[in-house]
């Protein structure tokens, strides 16, 4: 319900004309076989990549990725470009996957909760993002990262691959929970400053 | 200080899902009052968030998977609008006795996981009880609440497998495919196949495959020339006998004509390598 409140406060602008990737989630609702092959060909690397190192297993971590192109493909009218664009979309819907998978969580509740966190999250990205190609990109948010101090990363890291919360990564490395706090938000707002930086 | 000074600092943390269940709940709150510059400020977030995806070394999905997928995906884009299996006119067939004593011994199982999980709930309670009663016991009884936790999940995540099993050998709606031994003094198995729920496969007594070899499932399509989609594996236990829940079927009953079953080495394949141990035609 709340991102529902959250559509009818913000809405952002699509001012460019639609996105390659945007015209082909298009085609699949036309049932275009060689639009979603495209589209596994460009992504399928990065999801696989982002599941597996969340879930740390090939096998399970297949199964995740059927899972996230086979919903991409059955319910491709899911995604609507208005409200950003595919790649972090799909990304978002992988990570949800794998760290539900991660949990063991029933159906019921994955059901419950991926339908707010997917389906109605605004994501405006910086005019920027469209210029970097995938590997270019990867580089970049490799090496801002990296520049980071090692306990700032993995605070970080503990966050986006295992899904945990400030409190507990907290207890995980026995820190105080402002200094883990601080350490997220301004390792985040590096990372943001860098790559607007690079681009 | 407006309102949203005091969630400035927490929109990274939301779009990461790190913000702990009080400070998520004030800035829901704060969002749901229609914050267009907080709304903002998330989607930015959210999309820089994705971007930590990249931080994950570089791998590559085997391409079995690819080859799974696209069969679906062609399978499903030929019958624009296929129909369910329960809309055939054949309906379940007559279940055998064993199977029959099968499903009340999951329904059993059910019970008793319903029961268990109940108590682990009280358990869980009664260590947070604990925790707030005695400080110095915190580090112990966290610790037996994390193992309640994962115990907890594990057990529902359990029933909700035996649930879904249960659904599909239960349902009428759910379809009948008795797999024939080819060539081999084997008793037969028995498929049951439910258009939303997947197929329950069962085997009785089951030859052990040689080695580390497994049995694999396959769906033979309907379409002149369709090569045979590639399901799961698995493994009898030593009495031969084995249940596997495929909840995911790379291609619909419609489009199917039979199901079979191999040999195939630890892990499966993605193209048949022996001839089928067992087959099945859809009815």
């Amino acid at each position: 319900m709340l991102n529902f409140v959250f559509l009818a406060a913000f809405s952002p602008k699509d001012d460019r004309e639609a996105s390659p990737d945007a015209t082909l989630v298009r085609l699949l609702l036309q049932n275009d076989v060689g639009a979603f092959e495209k589209l596994y060909d460009k992504y399928s690397r990065i999801v696989y990549s982002l599941v597996l190192r969340i879930v740390q297993q090939s096998g399970p971590a297949e199964e995740v990725v059927q899972d996230v192109f086979l919903q991409l493909w059955r319910n491709s009218a899911q995604y609507d470009a208005a409200r950003g664009p595919f790649v972090p979309w799909l990304l978002t819907m992988a990570r949800n996957r794998a760290l539900d998978t991660l949990r063991l969580k029933s159906e019921r509740q994955r059901r419950l909760e991926n339908q707010t966190d997917e389906l109605f999250s605004v994501v405006v990205a910086p005019q920027y993002e469209r210029e970097l190609d995938e590997k270019r990109r990867a580089e970049r948010v490799r090496s801002l990262v990296g520049e980071l101090n090692p306990q700032q990363k993995r605070a970080i890291e503990l966050a986006y691959f295992q899904g945990l919360s400030h409190s507990e990564i907290a207890a995980e490395l026995k820190e105080p929970l402002g200094t883990v706090k601080s350490w997220i938000r301004n390792g985040l707002i590096r990372l943001k400053e860098g790559l607007h930086t690079a681009s | 200080m407006s309102n949203c000074d005091q969630f400035r600092e927490m929109y990274e943390a939301y779009a990461l899902g790190a913000l702990d269940p009080p400070e998520r709940a004030a800035l829901e709150a704060h969002l749901a009052t229609g914050c267009a510059e907080c709304a903002k400020a998330i989607a930015e977030a959210r999309w820089l968030v994705t971007q930590l995806a990249y931080l994950a070394p570089e791998a590559a999905a085997s391409d079995m998977l690819k080859g799974r997928l696209m069969q679906t995906v062609r399978s499903e884009a030929k019958s624009s609008s296929p129909v369910a299996i329960g809309d055939k006119t054949t309906t379940t067939s007559h279940i055998p006795y064993w199977l029959s004593a099968g499903i009340a011994a999951l329904l059993l199982l059910t019970l008793y996981f319903a029961w268990d999980v109940r108590r682990l709930k009280q358990e869980l309670l009664a260590a947070n009880e604990q925790n707030q009663r005695n400080e110095q016991l915190v580090a112990s009884t966290e610790s037996e609440r994390t193992a309640t936790q994962q115990k907890l999940a594990a057990m529902e995540e359990q029933m909700a497998k035996m649930h879904r099993e249960t659904a599909i050998l239960t349902d009428p709606t759910s379809v009948k495919i008795t797999l024939a031994a080819q060539k081999i003094q084997a008793p037969q198995m028995v498929a049951m196949w439910h258009a939303k729920y997947g197929i329950v496969l069962t085997g009785q007594k089951v030859p052990m495959p040689s080695g580390n070899h497994v049995l694999q499932l396959w769906l033979i399509p309907k379409a002149p020339g369709g090569k045979p989609m590639p399901s799961m594996t698995v493994r009898p236990d030593a009495n031969g006998n084995f249940v596997l829940l495929v909840t995911n079927p790379p291609a619909s009953g419609t489009e199917t004509k039979a199901l079979a079953i191999t040999e195939e080495p630890a892990g499966g394949s993605a193209a048949p390598t022996t001839t089928p141990k067992w087959v099945g035609a859809m009815s």
